[in-house]
C-alpha cells in the first residue's frame, strides 16, 4: 500500500512539474484549436461530396464517416506524445545517464510526464475542439458507450506510449535511430486510420492490421467513440474490440519491458 | 548579375553540403517524398470503394494533388528555409549576423539556405503530374502556357506564406507549430473546388489564393480553367508582395529594438 | 576513519569494430567486422575514505569519467569489484542511488522552463523526501549557496554559475553521504567557482564524501584531500595532495629578467625551461640537490639580470610530467 502511495505521489510530482513546463508553451496549443476545426472543415465538404447522396462507403454512413474524422482528432489530442523523440535525445546526448542515478524508472517517469503533457492537452487542445465540433458544428460527437470509450482512449493512451517509448529505445542501438522513428510514424500516418478509416482499405489489409500495433492507437478507439458495433472487414462488436485493443497493449508493454531490460545491460554493459 | 552569382555560388555550397551528407541527404529526400505521396493513397482508396468526386475522375483529382505536392516541393525548396532559419535566429537571439551582411537580408536568408532535401519531393510531384497528365490525356500548347502561369502564381502564394509565417516567428517566438496553420490553409487547394460552399471557393481563389496552389493549374492543364482562376493571378502577387511588405517591417522593427 | 568507497582489480573493455575509411572497406565490414578490444580503465585499485574529498585527475580519454559512471552504478565493470557502502553499485543500482549524489557538469538535471524549485518538488517524490527534512534541507542549502531568489526564477533565466548552483542542490536534497561531481566547475567565473568550492569543503566539514573529476587543477588544490591520476586507464598516482606536491622533488620556477641575451642551455647547473624573450627565461633549480642560496650566488656570478622571482612549481606542470614519465 505504501509503495503504491509513493508511486502515486511520484507520478503526481513528475506530472505537475511536466504540466508546469508545458504551460508555457500553451499558446502553441492554441495552433491545435485552429488546425483541428480547419482540417475538420476540409473533411466534411470532401466527404459529403464524395457520398453524394450513396449510402455506406466501407461499411460506414456519412453522418458516421464525418463524425470519425472529428473523433479521430480528438483522440489525437488525447493520446498524443513524444516518448520516442524524448528518449532518443536523452541517449544520444548521453543525458540518460543521469536517469539512472536516480531512484525511478525511466519509462515510469516518461509515462508521468506524458500523464502531465496530456492533461495540458485535454484544457487547451482537447475541450475547446470538442466544444467547438459540438457547438459549432453541431456534430453528434458524444460517445455513445461511455464507459467502454473512457476505457478504450485509456488504452490508446498506454498502446501509444509503450508503441513510442520502445521505438525511442532503438537509440540504445543504432545511430541513425531518428530514422526508424520517421519511417514509423509514415506507416502509422497511414494505418493508425487518422487519415481514413480502416475499413475503406481492402480486406486483406484489415486482417494484417489486426497485428500490427498502428490501428490500436487511434482506429479502433475512434470506432469505439462513434458506437460503430461492428468495426471493418472483422466486424468486431465493441466489447471484442476493446479486448483486442487490451492484448495488443499488453503485448506492446511486455515487450517494452524486455527491450528495457536488454538495453539498460547494454547501456551499463553487463559482463561486456 | 552580382546576385544571381551569389546565388549560383550559394547553390554550389548547398549542394556540397548535401554530398557530404550523402546518406542523410537521399534518406531525408525518400523520407519527404513518401510521406507526400501517401496523401493521393486517400483518393484512390475513395474511388476504389467506388465513391467519386462529382465530375472528377480519379486521375484528374490527382493530378490536382500531383501538381500541388509539386508546387509545395518547388516553394520548399527555394524558400522554405525562411521560416527555419528566421524562426532559429530569433530563438538564438542571433539574427544580427544576418542583418551583418553585405546584401539585401530577405536575398541573402533565400540564397543561403536553398534546401536540397525538398528535391525529392518536387520531383516526385512532377513525375506523378506527368503520370496523371498522360492518364487523363493532357494536350493543347495554350492549356500548358495557362498551367505554367497559374502554377507560377502558385508559387508566389506558398512563398508568400513563408514570409509571413517567418514574419509571425518575430512575434511568436519558438513556435515551431506555425506551420501546422498554414498547412491546414493550404489543403483547400488539393481538391476540386467545387465540393466547397461559395464562400470558401470565393475566399480560397480570391483572398488566401490557395486554389491556386494545386486545383487551378491542373484544371488549366485538363483545358477546363475555372472561371475566376486567371484573375486570382493578381491576388497571388499581391499575396507574396504582403509578405515581402510584412517580413521588411519586422526585421525594421528588429533593429529598432535591437539599437 | 573507515573506507566509503573500495575498488580492486577494476576493468573497462569495450569492443569497437574497425571500420575502414573508403568505400571498399566499408562495404568489406559489413560482412567481415574485426573486433578490437579497448580498455578504458585497466586494472585500477583504491579506496576512498569516508568524510574526504578525493580528486580523480586525468587527460581527456584516460578513462576518468568511465571509472566514475562505474562508482555510480552507471557502468557495471568488466572485471574486479566495488564495494560502496556495502553496495556493489551497478548491481545493487536501485537501492544504492538513493544514498549518492550526482552532479554531471554537463548533463543537466533540471528542467529547463521551469524554476528550480520546481524541479527540486519533483526530485523530494522520487526520493521520497519526508517535508520536513525538504524543508529544512532546502533552506540550509539556499543560504549555503546564497540562491534564495533565484530558485524561484524560470531556470533558462539563469546565468551558468546560477544553474549550476541550483544542480548541486537537485543533487543533495535528499542528504546523500556521497556525492560525485563530475566537471562540477567548467565554464563558470571565479565567482562562482569560489562559491562552490565554499560549500563543497562546508559540506565535507558537515561529513558528505566527495569524488570529483576535474581539469581545474585549483578545484583539487583547493578541495581534494587525497588525489588519483589515471592516465591511459591506469592508475598513475594515488596519495595525498602534499606528497603530490613534493613527488617531483622540492622544485623551484626561477624567472629572470637578464640585461643582456644569454645564448646557453643553462646557468649555474639550473636548466632554461622556457624563453618567453631574449632576455626573459625562466629555470628549474631542484633545491634537494642544489641549495637555493648556493645557487643563487651562482646564478649572479654567471649573468646580470634586472629583475628576479621564485616560484613553486604549478600544479599543472607536476601534472603533466606525471603524464608524460607514464606514457
Amino acid at each position: 500500500m505504501n509503495y503504491l502511495k509513493h508511486k502515486l505521489e511520484e507520478c503526481k510530482a513528475v506530472a505537475f512539474v511536466t504540466y508546469k513546463e508545458w504551460s508555457a508553451y500553451r499558446t502553441h496549443s492554441l495552433v491545435s484549436v485552429f488546425v483541428g476545426p480547419v482540417y475538420f472543415i476540409v473533411q466534411y465538404f470532401i466527404w459529403t461530396a464524395v457520398y453524394g447522396g450513396s449510402g455506406t462507403l466501407g461499411g460506414m454512413e456519412l453522418e458516421q464517416t464525418i463524425c470519425y474524422f472529428g473523433v479521430s482528432a480528438l483522440i489525437g489530442y488525447l493520446t498524443m506524445d513524444f516518448a520516442d523523440w524524448n528518449l532518443q535525445m536523452l541517449v544520444r546526448t548521453g543525458k540518460f545517464l543521469t536517469f539512472t542515478l536516480r531512484p525511478m524508472h525511466h519509462r515510469f517517469f516518461a509515462l508521468s510526464q506524458k500523464i502531465g503533457h496530456r492533461v495540458l492537452g485535454f484544457f487547451f487542445e482537447f475541450l475547446p475542439c470538442f466544444l467547438i465540433f459540438l457547438f459549432a458544428f453541431r456534430i453528434d460527437i458524444i460517445p455513445k458507450e461511455m464507459l467502454w470509450t473512457v476505457i478504450s482512449v485509456a488504452l490508446a493512451f498506454l498502446m501509444n506510449f509503450y508503441v513510442n517509448y520502445c521505438l525511442g529505445m532503438t537509440a540504445f542501438y543504432l545511430v541513425q535511430a531518428g530514422g526508424v522513428r520517421v519511417v514509423y510514424q509514415l506507416l502509422a500516418q497511414i494505418f493508425s486510420g487518422a487519415l481514413i478509416p480502416l475499413s475503406f482499405f481492402p480486406a486483406v489489409v484489415q486482417k494484417i492490421m489486426m497485428f500490427l500495433p498502428f490501428q490500436y492507437t487511434n482506429y479502433i478507439t475512434a470506432m469505439v467513440w462513434t458506437g460503430n458495433n461492428s468495426i471493418g472487414e472483422m466486424g468486431l462488436t465493441i466489447p471484442q474490440a476493446v479486448l483486442y485493443q487490451t492484448v495488443a497493449v499488453i503485448i506492446t508493454g511486455l515487450l517494452s519491458e524486455v527491450l528495457y531490460r536488454t538495453s539498460i545491460k547494454r547501456f551499463t554493459a553487463v559482463g561486456a | 548579375m552580382k546576385y544571381i552569382k551569389i546565388y549560383f555560388s550559394c547553390l554550389h555550397t548547398a549542394f556540397s553540403r548535401a554530398a557530404t551528407y550523402r546518406a542523410n541527404f537521399i534518406l531525408g529526400n525518400f523520407i519527404t517524398l513518401l510521406s507526400n505521396i501517401i496523401f493521393p493513397l486517400v483518393t484512390v482508396l475513395i474511388y476504389a470503394n467506388g465513391a467519386k468526386f462529382p465530375d472528377w475522375n480519379m486521375w484528374e483529382v490527382l493530378l490536382i494533388q500531383s501538381v500541388f505536392s509539386m508546387s509545395t516541393g518547388a516553394a520548399s525548396m527555394f524558400c522554405g528555409s525562411i521560416l527555419w532559419v528566421t524562426m532559429d535566429h530569433i530563438r538564438e537571439g542571433s539574427f544580427e549576423t544576418v542583418l551583418l551582411k553585405p546584401i539585401p537580408t530577405l536575398f541573402y536568408i533565400v540564397a543561403a539556405n536553398f534546401d536540397p532535401e525538398s528535391i525529392g519531393l518536387f520531383l516526385g510531384g512532377l513525375v506523378m503530374t506527368v503520370i496523371s497528365a498522360l492518364k487523363t490525356g493532357v494536350s493543347g500548347a495554350e492549356n500548358i502556357l495557362s498551367f505554367l502561369l497559374l502554377f507560377l502564381s502558385g508559387l508566389a502564394v506558398i512563398s508568400g506564406m513563408y514570409l509571413i509565417m517567418a514574419a509571425i516567428s518575430f512575434k511568436w517566438v519558438g513556435n515551431s507549430r506555425i506551420p501546422e496553420i498554414f498547412d491546414s490553409i493550404k489543403s483547400f487547394g488539393k481538391y476540386p473546388l467545387g465540393i466547397f460552399p461559395r464562400s470558401i471557393q470565393v475566399l480560397s481563389s480570391l483572398i488566401v489564393p490557395v486554389a491556386v496552389i494545386g486545383f487551378f493549374p491542373a484544371s488549366a492543364l485538363l483545358g477546363r480553367p475555372h472561371r475566376t482562376a486567371f484573375i486570382s493571378v493578381i491576388p497571388c502577387f499581391l499575396f507574396f508582395a504582403m509578405g515581402i511588405w510584412i517580413y521588411d517591417r519586422m526585421i525594421k522593427m528588429y533593429e529598432g529594438v535591437g539599437g | 576513519m573507515s573506507v566509503a568507497i573500495k575498488a580492486e582489480n577494476l576493468v573497462k573493455s569495450y569492443k569497437t569494430y574497425k571500420r575502414g575509411s573508403g568505400f571498399k572497406e566499408t562495404v568489406k565490414s559489413f560482412f567481415k567486422r574485426e573486433a578490437v578490444t579497448v580498455s578504458a580503465v585497466d586494472d585500477i585499485s583504491f579506496e576512498i575514505e569516508r568524510g574526504t574529498v578525493c580528486g580523480i585527475l586525468g587527460p581527456n580519454g584516460a578513462g576518468k569519467s568511465t571509472t566514475i559512471k562505474m562508482l555510480c552504478g552507471a557502468l557495471f565493470p568488466t572485471s574486479g569489484s566495488i564495494d560502496v557502502m556495502g553496495f556493489s553499485p551497478a548491481r545493487d543500482r536501485k537501492k544504492y542511488v538513493r544514498k549518492i549524489g550526482a552532479v554531471f557538469g554537463q548533463k543537466s538535471q533540471l528542467i529547463w522552463d521551469i524554476p528550480p524549485v520546481d524541479s527540486f518538488a519533483m526530485n523530494k517524490a522520487i526520493y521520497g523526501i519526508a517535508d520536513e527534512d525538504y524543508k529544512k534541507r532546502l533552506g540550509e542549502m539556499t543560504e549555503l549557496f546564497d540562491v534564495g531568489e533565484i530558485i524561484y526564477k524560470p531556470t533558462r533565466v539563469l546565468s551558468l554559475g546560477e544553474r549550476m548552483k541550483c544542480e548541486f542542490i537537485m543533487a543533495m536534497l535528499h542528504s546523500p553521504e556521497i556525492v560525485f561531481l563530475d566537471e562540477p566547475t567548467i565554464g563558470l567565473d571565479v565567482i562562482a567557482k569560489n562559491k562552490i568550492r565554499d560549500v563543497v569543503s562546508e559540506m565535507n566539514r558537515k561529513g558528505t564524501t566527495f569524488i570529483l573529476t576535474t581539469h581545474d587543477l585549483e578545484d583539487v588544490e583547493q578541495l581534494a584531500d587525497n588525489v588519483i591520476i589515471i592516465n591511459h586507464g591506469k592508475k598513475v598516482f594515488d596519495d595525498t595532495l602534499s606528497s603530490l606536491k613534493n613527488t617531483l622533488g622540492s622544485k623551484k620556477i626561477i624567472s629572470l629578467t637578464l640585461s643582456k641575451p644569454y645564448e646557453g642551455s643553462s646557468i649555474g647547473g639550473a636548466e632554461i625551461i622556457s624563453r618567453n624573450s631574449e632576455v626573459d627565461i625562466s629555470l628549474e633549480v631542484d633545491t634537494s640537490r642544489q641549495e637555493i642560496t648556493d645557487f643563487l650566488k651562482s646564478l649572479t656570478s654567471h649573468v646580470d639580470f634586472r629583475d628576479i622571482s621564485v616560484k613553486e612549481l604549478p600544479m599543472d606542470m607536476i601534472i603533466t610530467r606525471i603524464y608524460t614519465e607514464n606514457q
